[in-house]
């Protein structure tokens, strides 16, 4: 009991500083590593809901492959030891104020509403939800996805590749004449 | 107090979520690199799974609706991070640098 109490609150905390570490880190690589960790404590904490493929899902899709490909594209266009800066401060006041605003109204909609109709509502659509539902029904969508993505990416690269091509020949152009 | 403390509930997952959802807002609002940004909306996205993987495991017994959206979820997610960061590292390739309000002055 003492244990579980401690293990959730140590990834509470350890999830928030994460999370704080990226946006406040001074250098890019700190945000790099601090995201590395976000991933890891999150997948975390699916292990304490006992949703093991999520958890292992995002360790390998967020951890192994998204991390990697961020450090890598940081290292590629030589920013890893860039000095990040914040906006200046009267945004960040601004855009505090706003955060806390909006975090307190989400509190009193929550407060006002949890107890009656979001937890009917959730379950109203967990029952209406056919009842034998098989995890592997959906790995067919999924691949899906998985193709449009890939489609979707080459197509846009291929068009930013376009644009960039473009104006760099304007630009050429116009140092010419 | 300390009950509410002690017995790990719901409530304790959404207040994380929401912690978390708010901390993103915030990245994305102040900073001024965009490659922090793209980090910032992923943290949001991240709230959104472990708000769907909490109410699954307290409300749906069989977690497999909630496991199913919060997978979904989790694939957008990590698919407009990567396709975030390949338009970034297009518009480096034209600019030399990845400051949005450099970038705003430069269109300008």
């Amino acid at each position: 009991m003492v244990t579980n109490l401690i293990y959730f609150y140590f990834l509470f905390f350890a999830t928030i500083c994460c999370a704080l570490g990226i946006i406040f880190a001074p250098m890019m690589y700190l945000s790099a590593i601090s995201l590395f960790l976000f991933v890891c404590f999150s997948s975390l904490i699916y292990l304490y809901l006992n949703s093991v493929y999520l958890s292992v899902f995002q360790f390998i899709l967020c951890g192994l492959f998204l991390s990697v490909y961020l450090f890598l594209l940081i290292k590629k266009i030589g920013r890893i030891n860039l000095r990040l800066g914040l906006a200046p401060a009267s945004k960040i006041i601004v855009s505090s104020i706003f955060v806390l605003l909006f975090g307190a109204l989400f509190v009193l909609y929550f407060l006002q509403e949890f107890d009656s109709s979001l937890y009917s509502f959730f379950n109203a659509v967990v029952e209406k939800s056919f009842d034998a539902v098989n995890f592997k029904h959906y790995l067919y969508p999924l691949s899906l996805v998985g193709i449009f993505v890939l489609v979707s990416a080459a197509v846009l690269r291929v068009f930013l590749d376009n644009s960039l091509t473009h104006e760099q020949q304007k630009e050429n152009e116009e140092n010419c004449s | 107090m300390i009950n509410a403390l002690v017995n790990i509930g719901l409530a304790h997952f959404l207040i994380l979520s929401l912690i978390l959802f708010l901390t993103g807002l915030l990245g994305v609002l102040i900073s001024r690199n965009m490659l922090r940004t793209v980090m910032s909306l992923f943290i949001m996205s991240v709230s959104a799974v472990i708000n769907f993987a909490a109410f699954g495991y307290y409300c749906d017994k069989s977690m497999e609706n909630a496991n199913m959206i919060s997978v979904f979820v989790l694939i957008f997610a990590v698919i407009q991070t990567i396709i975030a960061l390949v338009i970034l590292y297009k518009i480096y390739q034209a600019n030399e640098f990845l400051d949005a309000e450099k970038i705003k002055d430069k269109e300008n």
